[in-house]
């Protein structure tokens, strides 16, 4: 029952939060400088003819009503077209300003449901990585605090904190692909492309993952029930697997919600490093193009992703310790 | 053959030959069956020598010598494995009954997870009827639901009875108690004990009985050994040990414990036309909870219902109950913390929720709080001088010779040594801890007091001390006391006046010897049945020692709401709320077994105090 009334607060808000975030959005497109119209049309399309495509496209009508304009047609479904892409795929510079036919422009819903599963088979896969790699430093790190496993768990987050991801994404590319010629690496072409870039991405996540699993599990292994436990009868294999860990995880996974927000920085560093089809390519050349459509949908559907991320973050995390409120 | 028998046990806290000495050559032996118990004061070594018997020394902590034999075999010779299998047949139960379960998992999976360990061909169907048998044998209500829950649901008296639970639930041989009964409430200690008792003769456990309170080992155990500093200094008979102390520690230990009934010394009668400092008009205070199911739901706590009296100048007034009964509430409204949600509250006959500015800080310096916890609420990096200035300085006190003089002057009275001025609290003992919070309450010369469990932390010497400065104190300036506290035994001491408190309201109020020798309340008198003493008891506890747990203040039962506990409920008892009712002059009862003479009726605050 409470999960109910919590699935719906939390959507409610969660509809909220993406609305104002693409209000903001889309008030930041307009007032920046740079006229999607001129790109579109080329630098020798006549002022007349822009503005007349920009009049027929609603540009010159008041923020307000095109954003208004804009949303009535995303609650139906419709993130609209985009500005430069025809839909046959590759994007175009836009030299042919005679060339009209808006029907031939891609979907912007179409473009992000391409470029979505790519991303999210790389965002697993980071997941999955950086997870299993954190948890076996993590926990022998938070097991023996101030012996070795500690200070090894301290200087790989430290050293991989210091790793900036556009420097390691070229060495591993050159080291792995380059060099030794074990895993592909530029483009896709199968499953085996998503590997190196995972390998960026969790490395720059597993520090923060690796810190908060040694703190919380060296802290709960201070807890009373931990050495009451053993006189219990309780063993230590057991005392750590079925409680100790399940509590440290608690703030693992409170974590996990908020790191996703910056590993977007990274998926779009990454994915452009390593021309990976994904949401953060589709992102880089939408604001290279002053696509607004496509920037539109994009943070709307990304939103939509963090707002349902951080629902079933908390989810879990209740479900584990039920003394948390939702 | 013993059971158990500790032999020459010495533990020293390092390895080192200067390391100090915690258990000194420390021997003990338990017969199947028997419950032994052990007493000291606090830091005299109990905890250690209860961790020792069960093999639970963690560094620094070493034994040095001797062995604890379990039906002659020596534990400390056992590999870890055969320990483990031991711990089946030797349990232990400490004195923290909230941390010692894993907060996120149902109590019942950890305790059939406990059993499963301990015992692996027990199946898990089996082990989950046995844990529900075992909880609805302690009296948890509604065990089968129960079983589900998590620790942080559990109250600390059911928390406490789970975890007998869980050192029962594999028939051990030997249970270590502990203190078991130190967080608890009388009545709820004294329901521990009996069920004690009662197991150790269904299930054939002994138990050695370990605690800081001589009347709580009394009620428990048949022979008794008393721990001085970390040796046994005396082993007798329970009876005979109370009876005929042969010890110089054991004799001081029988002498200080308080008497309620016999050759207690009546405290001074004091005019009943004083002055009145504080009054409640009909105070209450409700609480809205947010609900954890429904939308934006919240619940009503009432924490505070419509209390009334008034106390006067020079009163030491106690307020008592439960945990959880609203005590601690009322002291938030009395010294304006919080604004009550009802009724009024008067300071010198002005409102005090009305208090502004100059006169709010003239209010503020004239009623001062004392607070329960001497190790929490020190800021460790101040130096005690210093300390002591701050709340002069919030008064407005500029001039350092001044400060100086009137700080060292309180630290005098209290007495606190003028060498500590410039120390830091970190080496006070506990005692002195509690004198700084005293002290830094009284640099403003307040006229009123409130004293929050103040003193529970403290041991009876130590309390005993305090107690008397405090008399000292109040002859000297005409102050008036409030103290709240769950221990009858001191508000026997040094109260003139109580206020019984159970769910928020005003049970009975009366004076000292009237709510011991003639209470009026059948809650009361199941307060007084409760507690621990040497003497015999004027109240059984077999005619009026409560079942259960107070009901929760999230809904209060209609009528008198003390119903569902009271062993002589009545028809009218149902439907009819009954209100304070004068018994004597002075003395009030809110019960329909009191024969009403004049109702006090809700507005006639005279009436309270007359
Ligand atoms: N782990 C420990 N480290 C340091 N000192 C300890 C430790 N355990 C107990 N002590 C000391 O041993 C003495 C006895 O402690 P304890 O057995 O807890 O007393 P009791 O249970 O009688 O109150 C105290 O002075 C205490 O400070
Ligand atoms: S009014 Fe009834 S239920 Fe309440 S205390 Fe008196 S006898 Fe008991
Ligand atoms: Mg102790």
């Amino acid at each position: 029952m409470f999960t109910l009334n919590f699935l719906i607060r939390r959507l409610a808000q969660g509809v909220v939060i993406i609305f104002l975030v693409s209000f903001l959005i889309f008030t930041l497109l307009r007032v920046v400088p740079g006229d999607p119209v001129r790109l579109m049309a080329g630098g020798m399309a006549p002022e007349a003819l822009i503005e007349k495509i920009a009049k027929d496209m609603g540009l010159r009508d008041p923020i307000i009503v095109q954003f208004g304009r804009y949303m009535g047609s995303v609650v139906r479904g419709d993130l609209g077209q985009s500005f430069v892409r025809p839909a046959n795929g590759a994007s175009t510079g836009g030299s042919s300003f005679n060339d009209s036919t808006r029907g031939e422009r891609a979907e912007v819903l179409t473009l992000i449901l391409e470029a979505l599963p790519m991303t999210l088979q790389l965002a697993a896969m980071t997941l999955a990585i950086s997870l299993v790699f954190s948890a076996i430093i993590g926990i022998a790190g938070g097991l023996y605090p101030g012996r070795w496993p500690d200070k090894v768990a301290f200087y790989i987050s430290s050293i991989f904190i210091s790793l900036p991801n556009f420097w390691l994404g070229i060495v591993l590319a050159l080291l792995f692909s380059v060099k030794l010629g074990w895993l592909p690496a530029i483009g896709y072409n199968g499953f085996a492309y998503t590997i190196l870039p995972a390998i960026v991405l969790a490395v720059e996540m597993s520090p923060v993952l690796i810190r908060t699993l040694v703190g919380s599990v060296s802290s709960q292994m201070t807890e009373a029930y931990v050495s009451v436990g053993r006189v219990r009868g309780l063993g230590r294999t057991r005392i750590i697997a079925n409680h100790v860990l399940r509590n440290a995880s608690v703030p693992l996974f409170n974590l996990l919600g908020i790191q996703f927000s910056s590993l977007l920085g990274g998926v779009i560093i990454v994915e452009y490093i390593f021309d990976y089809p994904g949401l953060g390519l589709l992102t880089i050349n939408a604001v290279l193009q002053r696509d607004f459509p496509l920037i539109q949908g994009i943070a709307i559907v990304t939103s939509a992703i963090f707002v349902l991320i951080n629902i079933v973050v908390d989810l879990v995390a209740t479900s584990i310790d039920p003394r948390l409120e939702y | 053959m013993a059971l158990l028998e500790l032999r020459n046990v010495t533990v020293a806290l390092g390895r080192s030959d200067t390391a100090k000495v915690i258990l000194e050559d420390v021997s003990l032996s338990l017969a199947p069956k028997e419950i032994v118990g052990v007493v000291g004061a606090s830091a005299s070594g109990k905890t250690v020598l209860s961790r020792t018997a069960v093999n639970w020394l963690d560094p620094p902590l070493v034994r040095r010598s001797g062995s604890v034999l379990f039906e002659g075999r020596d534990i400390y010779g056992m590999k870890e494995t055969e320990m483990r299998g031991l711990r089946q047949r030797i349990s232990y139960v400490g004195a923290n009954p909230m941390g010692a379960m894993d907060p996120t998992l149902p109590v019942g999976a950890q305790i059939v997870e406990k059993m499963r360990a301990v015992m692996p061909d027990v199946s898990r169907r089996q082990a989950q009827e046995r844990v529900i048998e075992l909880l609805a044998a302690v009296r948890i209500p509604s065990a089968s639901s129960r079983f589900h829950d998590y620790p942080s649901q559990f109250s600390g008296g059911m928390m406490q009875r789970a975890l007998i639970v869980d050192a029962l639930v594999t028939n051990p041989a030997v249970l270590v108690a502990d203190n078991v009964t130190q967080p608890l409430d009388v009545t709820v200690a004294a329901q521990v004990i009996r069920l004690i008792k009662e197991l150790t003769d269904q299930f054939n456990t002994a138990v050695l009985f370990i605690s800081s309170s001589l009347p709580m080992v009394r009620e428990a155990s048949t022979r008794t050994l008393v721990i001085d500093r970390g040796r046994i200094v005396e082993e007798q008979a329970t009876e005979a040990l109370v009876a005929r102390p042969s010890h110089p520690y054991t004799r001081e230990l029988v002498s200080q414990t308080p008497k309620i009934w016999r050759g207690t010394e009546t405290l001074p009668a004091l005019p009943e036309d004083r002055e009145v400092v504080l009054s409640l008009r009909d105070a209450s205070q409700t609480y809205r909870v947010k609900k954890r199911s429904g939308l934006g739901g919240v619940n009503l706590v009432r924490a505070v219902r419509n209390v009334t009296f008034d106390v006067r100048r020079g009163d030491s007034f106690a307020i008592v109950g439960e945990s959880g009964c609203g005590k601690s509430t009322l002291m938030r409204l009395l010294s304006r913390l919080e604004l009550p949600s009802s009724g009024q509250i008067l300071c010198e006959g002005k409102d005090i929720a009305t208090l502004r500015g100059r006169d709010l800080l003239d209010f503020r310096a004239r009623l001062q709080l004392v607070l329960q916890d001497p190790f929490g609420s020190l800021p460790p990096r101040t130096s005690i001088g210093r300390m002591l200035e701050e709340p002069l300085r919030t008064h407005g006190w500029r001039d350092r010779e001044k400060l100086r003089a009137r700080v060292l002057k309180v630290m005098g009275e209290v007495g606190l040594a003028a060498e500590l001025y410039n120390e830091l609290p970190l080496g006070l003992s506990a005692g002195q801890r509690q004198r700084v919070n005293v002290a830094r309450a009284l640099v403003l010369e307040p006229s009123i007091l409130i004293m929050d469990e103040t003193l529970s932390a403290l041991d009876q010497a130590e309390q005993f001390k305090l107690l008397d400065l405090f008399q000292k104190l109040q002859q000297e300036y005409n102050l008036t006391y409030i103290f709240i506290s769950h221990d009858l035994a001191m508000v026997r001491k040094v109260c003139n006046r109580v206020a019984v408190m159970y769910l928020g309201e005003v049970f009975e109020l009366a004076g000292n010897e009237r709510l011991f020798f003639d209470p009026g309340h059948p809650y009361t008198m199941a307060l007084l049945s409760a507690m621990p003493t040497l003497e015999d008891k004027r109240y059984k506890p077999e005619d009026c020692l409560l079942e259960g747990e107070p009901p929760s203040p999230l809904s209060i039962p209609t009528g008198c709401s003390f119903k569902s506990r009271c062993p002589r409920a009545m028809e009218v008892c149902n439907g009819v709320q009954p209100v304070l009712t004068v018994r004597h002059e002075h003395d009030f009862a809110a019960c329909h077994l009191v024969k009403a003479e004049i109702p006090l009726i809700e507005d006639s605050v005279e009436g309270a105090s007359a």
